[in-house]
């Protein structure tokens, strides 16, 4: 009984930050609103026996689009500050009925489908069943980099192109512009020399345990991307114009070796992207791994590439 | 009620409120809040959906979602980018046509 | 053997996109040279096992479904990959022109462009409702970033206002593939055809793919964000848009409707498809023709031809399954043809409007060829590969006495040959006084070539009708189960 009020409270609580996300009068106010749902869903997830779908909200789904959301809102205000104040509603009659019935409609779907007692899905059987031979303990993992590898390798190519894509639209001015010379705060540095080594250690972490336990590249590689946007917030990373080698190779790394070696395989008779072994998995999660934390900062710092900064 | 008729209905609930938002919304930024409840709406339903496995929930629609948060946020990503340039180039941040500009 | 030459048709445009990040610039041209001309021949044998087998399957990882992926190669998807590898050599030449490999706007463009090749192909060989939806982000997200390299105001807002479009879209589609999983336990297209039983789940999970889908193909009325965003973008890239990325989502509808949901009989689902194609064919023809910049008549064509695309569901048979691919592949040729020379114009004109283009047969007589020549095909005249199209599907209404369906053909033809005439007619009249007055920035000759090239190949694909049919014939799903 216990275990529903929780629900029903996490529940409530989704639907009342989901609401003021959208009609509350301030953007700022909303983007916050908006990482305090994403990190409500995590709970969600938890409680419904999801722990690797929680840590991928609390820092894909909240992080991230939290901070890319923040960073663009300062963009915004940098480029015209009185107007993006604006409240940016408007009304409609049809806004109503119309999200009642989606809403609605959704409801009755969604209910149907739980009511119906079914039989375990062939396909997650399988992956049961084919996890005992593979040395993964979990069977997510599994699906990602063995099963239905192909779907993941071609979301590493989505979000290259997502970035391909911003990139074409990044103002000139984020990287030509210096940025202004701040002073440096006490402790600063002493602080990111704590946190930074920390986030990469919290990052292999959750890549290694991401074959037994909930985790894997896509959360480490989020994890990782926020030590880089503390170093470019402390300016000890810049945007830079140009897109440099080493970025590049960043941002490329994952899609390549999993290609390589999803390729190289045939060539030895096996089918393709049937990858080798474990270490073939750890070693593109961590390829994985480095291209989404480095499309993750060049994201956040809109800017094609990153150069050093003075510390 | 099981708990996990209560969170189709929660999601049932968000869908509402995302649809809602992406008509009442003019700035972008809010029309991407909504999109984004709308997915963690369907993600739920997805993942609600399917038949447990052993007692556990099925790893399949798990994994689908995963990826579908990872391709949710590059594309918001895209989105947030292209926001900023247009605000730069038009001035407006929201997608009313400026009557001045078309033909 | 085959397996690799299928990899390669997905893997050499993606890791060609890593490349182009990291090469040196001079050696970008070489790159994109040695990941596009080797794709033809990739497709030539695998043409021939098709001719031959009919069929291909490959299983992904070493897993077969359900629990893992597998790519199937059959005539509709070998068909549209030609399209596809022809576009990406002929637009190619023609965006070659334009943005110079070596330069920053090139490393902007062209690994995009690699990108939504290699998307386009692994959409086309997969079985896979998920990694289709995959596979439709990469396409998507792709396409959107081309259409923002042309940089104005317009395009911008175009570009937004397709991608929240098409976000909500992809989750619809999404949604519809959570449900069928919950239901059936398989994502793979072909074995879900078997399994998954017509009912009200499955109907449901099935209208939500659909609309998503429809919305990404613009079918009206959901249409709307097209011809903004066709219409603004540069012009190879209006041309990849419109002959080909709105195709391979109303060609995942196909699979749906034909493979997964076969034999269904739904009659009366399908003749409401065909009502909104004939929606589409009558409404983007009329808007057409009032539009006052070529690229803007050139999109809502678009619109209206689609429409044809729809006019399978009604008909379904296999004289309609053969006219509506044949038109599909014709369209994108010559659609391909008007969106490159009416961007050539438009770039040495510096405008697009209608009333300036008087005179300009005799100032730039190549890229006014290719487009009196692609409109002969858009039009459905003898011999272009439009023609066949029409003509089958004339035959296909004749056939099951649906005469409706044919009085609508016979229309659209009129109706794309009045648009486009009031085009042709303008752009070769010549008025004393002006026209020539303003100042002409002639296009790279290799991009009018391109144009010119993709028209001659909307006409010449009418005199390949033959084993194009014979092809596709083989792959009709009706012939398998009767």
């Amino acid at each position: 009984m216990t275990d529903l009020a929780v629900d029903v409270l996490i529940g409530a609580g989704l639907l009342a930050l989901a609401w003021q996300t959208i009609i509350g009068k301030s953007l700022f106010r909303g983007i916050v609103l908006f990482v305090v749902f994403g990190l409500t869903m995590a709970l969600a997830w938890a409680r419904m026996g999801a722990p690797d779908l929680a840590l991928a909200e609390a820092a894909i789904g909240a992080g991230v689009t939290g901070a890319l959301m923040l960073v663009a809102f300062r963009r915004l205000v940098r480029i015209r500050p009185e107007q993006s104040a604006q409240p940016a509603l408007r009304r409609s009659r049809l806004a109503l009925p119309v999200a009642v019935l989606a809403g609605s409609l959704v409801a009755v779907i969604g209910l149907a489908v739980v009511a119906v007692e079914r039989d375990p899905a062939v396909a997650g059987q399988a992956v049961a069943q084919a996890l005992t031979d593979s040395g993964l303990g979990n069977p997510i993992t599994g699906v990602l980099l063995l099963y239905r590898n192909l779907d993941t390798l071609l979301e590493v190519a989505v979000l290259l192109a997502a970035f391909l894509a911003a990139r074409t639209v990044f103002g000139e001015d984020e990287a030509r512009s210096p940025t202004p010379s701040r002073r440096e705060v006490p402790l600063v540095g002493a602080l990111l020399a704590i946190i930074v080594p920390l986030t990469i250690l919290i990052a292999t972490h959750l890549l290694l345990a991401g074959s037994r336990e909930p985790g894997g590249a896509f959360q480490a590689g989020a994890v990782l991307a926020a030590s880089g946007v503390l170093l470019v917030l402390a300016g000890r990373l810049q945007p830079a114009a140009g897109l440099s080698s080493w970025p590049a190779l960043g941002l490329t790394l994952g899609l390549m070796l999993f290609s390589l070696i999803g390729l190289a395989v045939m060539a030895f008779g096996a089918p393709l992207l049937a990858l080798p072994g474990l270490w073939a998995v750890y070693l593109i999660e961590t390829a994985m791994m480095l291209s989404i934390a480095m499309t993750l900062v060049l994201l956040f710092a809109g800017a094609s590439g990153l150069r050093r900064g003075s510390p | 009620m099981s708990s996990t008729a209560l969170y189709v209905l929660v999601a049932a609930g968000l869908f509402g409120i995302g649809v809602y938002g992406l008509i009442i919304a003019s700035h972008l930024l809010r029309k991407l809040f909504a999109i984004n409840i709308m997915g963690n709406a369907i993600f739920v339903l997805m993942v609600a959906a399917s038949a447990p496995l052993d007692g556990r929930p099925d790893a399949v629609p798990q994994a689908l979602v995963l990826t579908g948060i990872v391709i949710a946020v590059s594309a918001t990503a895209f989105a947030l980018a292209l926001m900023v340039q247009l605000y730069r180039v038009t001035g407006q941040a929201s997608l009313e046509e400026d009557p001045t500009e078309d033909d | 053997m085959t397996e690799a030459l299928l990899a390669a048709l997905v893997f050499l445009p993606l890791l060609g996109a890593c490349l182009l990040l990291l090469a040196p610039s001079s050696w970008r041209a070489t790159i994109l040279l040695a990941v596009t001309v080797p794709l033809p021949f990739c497709l030539l044998p695998l043409t021939l096992l098709i001719a031959d087998a009919g069929l291909f399957e490959m299983t992904l990882a070493g897993h077969p479904a359900p629990l893992g992926i597998r790519w199937r190669l059959d005539a509709l998807s070998l068909l549209i990959l030609w399209l596809n590898v022809s576009l990406m050599i002929l637009v190619g030449l023609a965006a070659g022109a334009r943005f110079a490999p070596a330069s920053d706007v090139g490393l902007r463009f062209w690994p995009l462009w690699l990108l939504l090749a290699g998307g386009i192909h692994a959409l086309l060989l997969s079985a896979d409702l998920f990694n289709l939806y995959v596979t439709l982000e990469l396409v998507t997200l792709a396409g959107i970033g081309l259409i923002a390299t042309g940089g104005s105001g317009a395009a911008l807002r175009a570009a937004m206002r397709y991608l929240l479009l098409a976000l909500m879209a992809s989750l619809l589609y999404l949604l519809g593939v959570g449900l069928v999983y919950a239901e059936a336990g398989t994502l793979d297209l072909y074995q879900l055809g078997e399994t998954l039983e017509p009912g009200l789940l499955p109907a449901t999970a099935l209208v939500l793919m659909l609309a998503g889908l429809l919305v990404k193909s613009a079918i009206f009325p959901l249409h709307a964000w097209l011809p903004a965003a066709h219409g603004n973008a540069p012009g190879p890239v209006s041309a990849m848009l419109s002959a080909i990325v709105v195709k391979v989502s109303l060609y995942i509808i196909w699979r749906l409707w034909f493979w997964t949901a076969g034999d269904w009989q739904l009659p009366a689902p399908g003749l409401l498809l065909g009502l909104l194609g004939a929606g589409a064919i009558l409404y983007g023809s009329a808007l057409a023709l009032v539009q006052k910049r070529l690229k803007m008549v050139v999109a809502y064509s678009t619109v209206a031809q689609l429409g044809y695309l729809m006019l399978i569901f009604p008909l379904s048979g296999l004289l309609a399954w053969q006219a509506a691919s044949y038109h599909l592949i014709a369209h994108g040729l010559a659609k391909a043809a008007l969106f490159v020379a009416a961007g050539n114009i438009l770039a040495s004109l510096g405008s697009d409007r209608l009333r300036r283009l008087a005179g300009l047969d005799q100032r730039l007589p190549m890229d006014v060829f290719a487009l009196a020549l692609a409109s002969v095909s858009l039009m459905g005249l003898p011999p272009s590969g439009g023609f066949v199209g029409k003509w089958l599907f004339l035959r296909a209404a004749y056939e099951q006495n649906a005469w409706g369906w044919m009085a609508l053909v016979a229309l659209g033809g009129l109706l794309a040959a009045a648009y486009l005439f009031r085009v042709l007619a303008l752009t070769c009249f010549h008025p004393r006084s002006h026209g020539h007055s303003t100042r002409l920035r002639e296009p790279p000759t290799l991009a009018s070539l391109a144009g010119l090239l993709l028209a001659l190949a909307a006409i010449a694909l009418g005199f390949a009708s033959a084993p194009i049919l014979a092809l596709l014939e083989a792959a009709w799903p009706g012939a398998m189960t009767p």
